[in-house]
């Protein structure tokens, strides 16, 4: 077990850092609290309005895929350092990783998730649902679907 | 090019496994056609009338069975064999598991079609998930490395955790995917654990191997091996459901789309003792006075468990999932007996079982009507006279799972019983027995209701009975409807072709040729 | 005479025309053209199922025809292997035992078909009744416990429909009740059969089969003491279905609420599964363990005769009445069943029939009642044998059967079982003996509540019996007189069949029938029809 020693002190000294420092900070630091300051996200100014307009969710569909293709890259390089080792088994495996990131590609793309604009291609449009919808109502009739349901 | 590129690496080359594809078929055919289906439904124009992604899917499936058949042959005549550096074995027994899930893939699919229409969800998706699903159960059923079996079990998760919250308009359906996925995350990190401990015991992930090494040294301390054990029943028993890592079941089921339930209920539970039996019946063989108990006494508390909340429920799909906790049990049964004729009668059991509660959940399909919430009891008053056809092939169903003879899930009962008592556990079978009893129950409830007159007081809505919407059985649907009758009836008038096969279908691990 | 006649497969017409397999197979055929029947056609297929039910009763009949009496082993054996696997074949027979049951069974199905049509929805209470049937002849003529268990359990589902589809208020919760009892009793019959068919291929080191005959032939393959856990549970299976004593009361429940149609096959026919499959699967299959626990069954038995008569005498209804009187004549049954004599067992299996026929009729009688009154209350009818003297004097001899009087059935079969447990337990007989005294007290006294009187203005309107009724009545009626008058037909065919049974149990128990048994079995074969003439 002596080998797990270093480790256990490790663990034991990670721990009573942050027990310390939270002790000390509490112990220490002057606190005369005022309502900006407990504001979540506080620095001191006190917020004029609510929080903008939502996020659009489509940051987050781009930083996804883009992660995808990251770690296609990823595996590509050690692949491309040893191809040769590897042989037709190796090809293999690429061609079949590759494809199968291709094909969600292809699936992402013809579902629009890089059409940045106005929601022209929104699927499935249920027709019981005004063309003139919007994020808001469509966020509060889903909401109210759930609960009707639920009561 | 591909001669070419190996010469060039001539001089160093690494040690890669040989890839027998022909033997990897059914899995490569379920991918493939999902991948497939998937691109080709992005790129073809929206809104066909024609519901090609099911045909699309069932073909893909019966593709997927017709390559086993020459397998199935193949392994007769030279017997089990193992690929892609004996990580993957071919034997019959991963064989009969392929048809199995494949055909609750078929079935599920054929009710999911009308039920996408009926929604208004039409899209491609959920039979791509589903196949990529049953793909990571085919890769659990033949899975000859602990890691493969990981990865299988993954596979098939968490396409299942996204079919779950398919339903985008229905809250509790995505309650269902929510907690499908965090404790299914759990479950599997659980098995991860179990892999490692294994690992750690016997120095090796490849069920050979740690056969091998099982049988030819005794452990000293088997704390940590038992420990291994544990955690991997905790990740199979999550995902068949059996007591007391059932708890997800009823939420999940009773939230998740009814003809994808079907497809968990049979598929993803047939994948699910897949691995149990192939990780603890074959590999952990030698070890099985170890694992024994505890398997018994979950199977034990599966049975009874399922059975007796299954008769408080008022919602029949809630007290369905319950019921199939209690069924879980029943396989256990097979599971605990540890030799060959509790194998097969497992298998025999899982091949009955899913075109019974595929059958069952597809009759709850249609009766769930738009919304996907009809399924309170009050639901099913006076369905004897309304639809005296569906109604009738719920009866079978029913009766089947309670154990009818007659009918196969009297025979699935007789053999797991009789195998129980094969190894001399008498009380669990008579446990079992009893609460075949408890739970028909509640089936006799469901039947009741169907078939109550209207004139009845004791039906709370009885003079809606009659009057009650008139139900749409999609053509697709009927056609399921009638394999599953014709296939619970059949087996159980003829069980010798099923019975045969099943008990052909021992798992036996065996080590890769080079 | 020894055990080994029993196992031996002699038949008069193996390999003739399957007889008995039709039996089986014709009613149930004859359900599901019933069921192929338009909806819109009831008369049809009411006719559709009469045909049926007539031509099973005429095979039944042809049975009994083609059945050699003084031939103590299954006759007409038919087999052919089901499921290979475990060596489950359809393996039917006929023995002195059963082959009443069976014509009892083919007889009784038409009649109470023609006796009580339902209200509503004939088709489907056709179908089911048919269905019923196939049941019921088939677990009298399995030789294979496999296939028992099936027809043991396939019969509930039928009755289950009946009770739930066209009984009376509270049905549903009989149905149940039924359903549930039976099931429970039938998940230890399960268990026990596996673990017998287990256990005997373990003991010879042969393979698994669930062939009957094997089995019990093979006595010894399973240890005696494994063998009394066996043979309880499917005790158990049996008592309830009987009912025994303790386990009776889901019977009360569902004859009151089944259909007429149903109370009859319930107490005629389905009765006669529990206590058939006392003698079959208990006495036969198990002999060392029957002779261990007779003493048990035969006091449930007495208990279960005094406990009936006592409680049918507080009865206002007249169909629970007629329910509770079964449990008391059922209780008779086990009595001679477990006094393992050849009187007592020969007694046992002729009362089977004997209170098919008089309860069966019993019951037809009751439910006329109830077509012209809608009432069951003892306190509501009175007088009707001014208003329908026929009906009365029908009523008369039925009921009389039922007490036991002497120059009808009832009597002969419940002498030769008070008899034959007097020879081994004297005092359980003597005790069972009052429960006939008590018979006539709660049936006469019933009667004269009824039928006795002048007729108040509810009743002074009461129909007489109709013609068809007439007939459905008459071949019962002519059933229990000759039974009655000239039983020796019937006795010369249960006869070596009964006495090869005895010896079984005699052979592999340490039990041995007592003498005067024997002696007394001689000086009765000699003018055995003095009995009931006496």
């Amino acid at each position: 077990m002596a080998q797990y020693l270093p480790v256990v002190t490790l663990l034991a000294l990670a721990v009573l850092f942050a027990a310390l420092s939270f002790v000390a900070s509490r112990l220490l630091a002057p606190r005369n609290p005022t309502a900006a300051k407990s504001a979540p996200y506080e620095c001191g100014i006190v917020p004029s309005r609510e929080p903008p307009e939502r996020f659009p969710v489509r940051f987050y569909l781009v930083a996804m895929i883009f992660i995808v293709f990251d770690i296609e890259i990823i595996f590509l390089y050690p692949y491309a350092v040893i191809s040769g080792e590897l042989g037709a088994f190796g090809l293999v495996e690429m061609i079949v990783f590759v494809v199968a990131v291709f094909a969600s590609f292809v699936f992402l793309i013809a579902n629009g998730a890089l059409d940045w604009g106005p929601s022209r291609r929104l699927r499935r449009v249920d027709p019981r649902v005004s063309a003139e919808r919007t994020t808001a109502t469509t966020v509060r009739r889903v909401g109210l679907d759930g609960r009707e349901e639920a009561a | 090019m591909v001669g070419l590129l190996a010469q060039a690496g001539e001089a160093a080359r690494l040690d890669t496994p040989e890839v027998e594809w022909t033997a990897l078929a059914p899995v490569l055919v379920m991918i493939g056609g999902a991948v497939l289906l998937m691109v080709v439904a992005a790129l073809a124009p929206r809104g066909s009338r024609v519901g090609w992604h099911a045909i699309v899917t069932i073909a893909v499936a019966v593709a997927a069975i017709a390559t086993v058949v020459p397998q199935w042959n193949r392994v007769g005549d030279d017997g089990p064999f193992s690929v892609v550096a004996g990580s993957v074995g071919v034997d019959r027994f991963s064989l009969f598991l392929t048809v199995v899930i494949c055909a609750s893939v078929v079935i599920a699919t054929l009710f999911t079609d009308g039920y996408l229409r009926r929604e208004g969800l039409e899209g491609a998706e959920p039979y791509v998930l589903m196949l990529l699903s049953a793909s990571g159960g085919l890769i659990m059923a033949s899975a000859n490395d602990l890691i493969v079996m990981f990865l299988g079990l993954e596979i098939l998760s968490i396409a299942v955790y996204v079919l779950a919250g398919m339903h985008l308009r229905r809250v509790r359906s995505g309650e269902a995917a929510i907690k499908y996925f965090v404790l299914g995350a759990f479950s599997s990190a659980f098995f991860l654990y179990g892999v490692a401990m294994v690992y750690g015991a016997t120095g090796s992930t490849n069920l050979v191997e740690v056969a091998d090494f099982l049988a030819r040294n005794t452990l000293a301390d088997s704390g940590l091996l038992v420990a291994g054990f544990a955690l991997l029943l905790v990740g199979f028993g999550f995902k068949v459901a059996a007591v007391p890592f059932h708890s997800w079941t009823p939420d999940v089921y009773q939230g998740s789309p009814t003809p994808i339930v079907s497809y968990m209920a049979s598929g993803v539970k047939a994948a699910g003792f897949a691995g149990l039996l192939r990780v603890f019946v074959v590999t952990f063989g030698d070890y099985r006075l170890d694992w024994q108990p505890i398997v018994y006494w979950v199977a034990v508390l599966s049975l009874l468990v399922g059975a007796v909340l299954a008769v408080v429920q008022t919602d029949v799909k809630r007290a369905m999932a319950y019921s199939s906790i209690n069924h879980a049990g029943f396989i256990l049964m097979g599971v605990q007996a540890a030799s060959d004729r509790g194998v097969s009668a497992a298998l025999f059991y899982l091949a009955a079982y899913t075109f019974m509660v595929a059958g069952t959940f597809g009759v709850l399909t249609v009766v769930g009507r738009r919304g996907d919430g009809h399924h309170q009891l009050s639901d099913y008053a006076g369905l004897g006279r309304r639809e005296p056809l569906l109604a009738l092939a719920l009866v079978v169903f029913l009766l089947a799972q309670a154990g009818t003879p007659l009918t196969s899930g009297f025979l699935a009962k007789f053999y797991v019983i009789d195998a129980a008592i094969e190894s001399r556990s008498f009380w669990l079978a008579l446990v079992a027995m009893l609460s075949a009893v408890i739970s028909a129950f509640l089936y006799l409830r469901i039947i009741l209701a169907m078939y109550g007159s209207s004139d009845d007081a004791e039906t709370a809505d009885g003079a809606a009975a009659t009057a009650g919407p008139r139900l749409r059985v999609p053509a697709a649907a009927g056609i399921a409807l009638v394999i599953a009758v014709v296939a619970t009836i059949g087996i159980g008038l003829v069980p010798d072709p099923l019975s045969e096969t099943a008990r052909d279908a021992t798992p036996e691990l065996v080590a890769s040729g080079d | 005479m020894t055990a080994a006649a029993l196992a031996s497969e002699g038949g008069a017409s193996a390999g003739g025309f399957p007889l008995l397999t039709s039996c089986v197979v014709l009613p149930a055929v004859g359900a599901l053209a019933t069921a192929l029947v338009s909806r819109r056609r009831p008369e049809s297929s009411r006719l559709v199922a009469t045909i049926f039910a007539v031509a099973t009763a005429a095979l039944t009949v042809a049975v009994l025809v083609a059945f050699e009496s003084g031939e103590a082993g299954f006759q007409m054996v038919e087999r052919a292997t089901w499921i290979r696997d475990l060596d489950v074949s359809w393996h039917l027979g006929v023995d002195g035992i059963s082959v009443f049951l069976v014509v009892l069974t083919g007889v009784l199905f038409p009649l109470a078909m023609l006796g009580a049509p339902p209200h509503h929805d004939d088709k489907p209470f056709h179908a089911w009744l048919l269905l019923l049937e196939a049941g019921c002849i088939g677990v009298f003529l399995a030789l294979d416990l496999f296939l028992f268990f099936v027809m043991f359990e396939i019969v509930l589902v039928p009755m289950y429909f009946l009770i739930s589809g066209w009984g009376y208020a509270n049905r549903r919760y009989a149905a149940m009740k039924f359903f549930l009892y039976t099931a429970f009793g039938s998940a230890f019959m399960l268990v026990g059969l596996v673990a017998t068919a287990v256990l005997h291929a373990r003991g010879t080191g042969g393979d698994l089969t669930f062939d009957l005959v094997t089995i019990a032939s093979d006595q010894g393959a399973i240890a005696p003491v494994t063998a009394r856990w066996l043979f309880l549970a499917f005790a158990i299976a049996f008592a309830i279905k009987v009912p025994l004593f303790p386990v009776h009361t889901w019977l009360p429940d569902a004859h009151t609420e089944a259909p007429t149609a149903g109370s009859v096959i319930l107490a005629g026919v389905m009765l006669k599964l529990g206590t058939y499959g006392f003698l079959r699967f208990g006495l036969y299959l198990f002999p060392e363990a029957s002779a261990y626990f007779a003493p048990l069954l035969v006091t449930l038995g007495v208990i279960g005769i005094l406990y009936g008569a006592v409680v049918a005498t507080m009865q206002k209804d007249l169909k629970r009445l007629v329910a509770y009187s079964s449990v008391a004549h059922l209780g008779f049954i086990a009595l001679g069943t477990f006094s393992l004599t050849t009187q007592g067992l020969q007694g046992s299996v002729l009362q089977m029939v004997n209170h098919g026929i008089s309860t069966g009729a019993l019951f037809l009688l009751v439910g006329m009642i109830y077509e012209r009154r809608h009432t069951r209350q003892i306190a509501e009818l009175r007088g009707l044998q001014k208003a329908a003297p026929v009906m009365a004097g029908v009523f008369t001899v039925v009921m009389l059967s039922s007490i036991g009087l002497p120059g009808l059935n009832g009597f002969v079969g419940e002498f030769l079982i008070l008899l034959g447990s007097f020879l081994t337990r004297r005092w359980w007989a003597v005790v069972g003996a009052i429960g006939v005294i008590l018979a006539s007290l709660y049936l006469l006294w019933a009667y004269q509540r009824v039928f006795h009187g002048e007729p108040d203005e509810a009743n002074a309107g009461f129909a007489e019996m109709r013609v068809r009724e007439g007939l459905v009545m008459a071949p019962l009626v002519a059933l229990i007189v000759f039974l009655g008058v000239y039983p020796k037909p019937v006795l010369d065919r249960i006869q070596p069949s009964v006495e090869a049974l005895v010896a079984h149990v005699e052979d592999h128990s340490d039990y041995t029938e007592p003498p005067v048994a024997t002696e007394g079995q001689r000086a009765r074969s000699a003018a055995p029809a003095e009995e009931g003439g006496d």
